[in-house]
C-alpha cells in the first residue's frame, strides 16, 4: 500500500484528544464507551482504531462474546442489554448520516435510557470516534501503533 | 429564514437536544478543535468543503450557516449551487478546489470504503503535506458539526453571517 505522510498538527491532535476525553468522562461508562467506539470504527473501516479500542475494551473487561458479536448486535439480543442496544443503534445512525438523518425511534430509545446530559455526551463520543476514524483512514495509519 | 409572508410554510420543528448547553465541556472542545483545524486552510476553500460535506451528511443547520458565510465572504451563488454536482461543473472551480472536494467526499463517506489512492494522490499534488493534514482535519471537523446538527436536529434558518466568527 502507498505510504501517506501527512502528519496531524499537534494542536489538532490535542483538541481531538480532549474532545474524546470529556465526552467519555461525561458518559460515565467506560465499557459502553468502548463498544460505541469499536462499532463506529467497524462501520468506518478504521483499522488503527479497531486495534486500539479492542485492546482497551479487553482491559476494561468487556466480554469476548460482546466483542465477537458486536458487528451483529441486532441479532445477538442475549449478549447486549437494552441500554447498550439503544447506544449502539444511535451510534450507527449518527455514523451513517449519508443514508439519511437519525430516525425518531432511534433517538427516542436512546433518550429513554440516558438522561439529557449523558445523551449529549454520548453523541459527543460518537462524533469524537468518527473524528479519529476520519483522520486515521484519511492518512492510512496502520493498525498496531497503539500501546496501552 | 427569508419568507414571503403571503405563503403558508410548514411549521418549524424544535431541536431535540440542546447539546452545547447540556455538555459545555464537549462544546468547548469542539470550538477549540475547529479553531485548530481551520489554520492554514484558505477561507474560501474551507467554506466550499464545509458546504459539500454538509450536503452529503444532510445537515440543514450547517448548510444554512455555511452558505450564508460563503455568500457574505463574496463567494458566487453559482459556485455554491453547483457544488452538489461539481463533477459535472468542473469549470466553475480550480483544479486545487476540485482535488479538495474529491478528498472531502472520500473522507466523509468512509462507510463505503476508505480513501482511494488516486484521490489522496491528487490532493497531495495540490497541497503541501502540512496543508493537506489541515485539510483532512477541516473535513473531519465539519463532519463532526454535521453529526451534532443532525443527531440533535438543530433548526436551520436563523443564522446571521459571521455570527460565530
Amino acid at each position: 500500500m502507498t505510504v501517506r505522510t501527512a502528519l496531524l498538527d499537534r494542536t489538532v491532535g490535542q483538541a481531538m484528544s480532549s474532545l474524546s476525553a470529556v465526552a467519555k468522562h461525561g458518559l460515565g461508562d467506560p465499557a459502553l464507551a468502548e463498544l460505541v467506539m469499536i462499532r463506529a470504527s467497524q462501520l468506518n473501516h478504521c483499522a488503527f482504531c479497531l486495534d486500539m479500542h479492542l485492546t482497551i475494551a479487553r482491559k476494561h473487561g468487556v466480554s469476548e462474546a460482546q466483542l465477537d458479536l458486536l458487528a451483529a448486535w441486532e441479532e445477538a439480543e442475549g449478549v447486549f442489554d437494552e441500554r447498550e442496544r439503544a447506544a449502539l443503534a444511535l451510534t450507527e445512525a449518527v455514523t451513517v448520516l449519508t443514508d439519511g438523518f437519525v430516525p425518531d425511534e432511534v433517538y427516542a430509545k436512546a433518550a429513554a435510557h440516558f438522561d439529557d446530559v449523558r445523551l449529549a455526551h454520548l453523541v459527543g463520543l460518537i462524533v469524537a470516534i468518527n473524528n479519529w476514524n476520519r483522520v486515521m483512514v484519511g492518512r492510512r495509519i496502520p493498525p498496531g501503533g497503539y500501546t496501552p | 429564514m427569508t419568507t414571503d409572508q403571503t405563503i403558508q410554510y410548514a411549521p418549524e420543528h424544535t431541536q431535540r437536544l440542546d447539546w452545547a448547553t447540556l455538555a459545555p465541556d464537549v462544546f468547548k472542545a469542539m470550538v477549540r478543535l475547529d479553531a485548530a483545524a481551520r489554520k492554514g486552510v484558505e477561507p474560501k476553500l474551507l467554506e466550499l468543503v464545509k458546504i459539500r460535506a454538509s450536503q452529503i451528511n444532510h445537515c440543514a443547520l450547517c448548510l444554512d450557516m455555511h452558505s450564508k458565510d460563503a455568500l457574505a465572504a463574496g463567494e458566487s451563488v453559482e459556485r455554491i449551487i453547483q457544488l452538489s454536482a461539481w463533477e459535472e461543473s468542473e469549470h466553475f472551480y480550480t483544479e486545487k478546489e476540485l482535488a479538495a472536494l474529491e478528498l472531502t467526499e472520500a473522507v466523509t463517506v468512509l462507510t463505503d470504503g476508505f480513501v482511494p489512492d488516486e484521490v489522496y494522490a491528487k490532493a497531495a499534488k495540490h497541497f503541501e503535506e502540512a496543508e493537506l493534514a489541515q485539510l483532512i482535519a477541516a473535513i473531519t471537523v465539519i463532519n463532526a458539526w454535521n453529526r451534532f446538527g443532525v443527531a440533535c436536529r438543530r433548526v436551520p434558518g436563523h443564522y446571521q453571517p459571521g455570527q460565530h466568527a
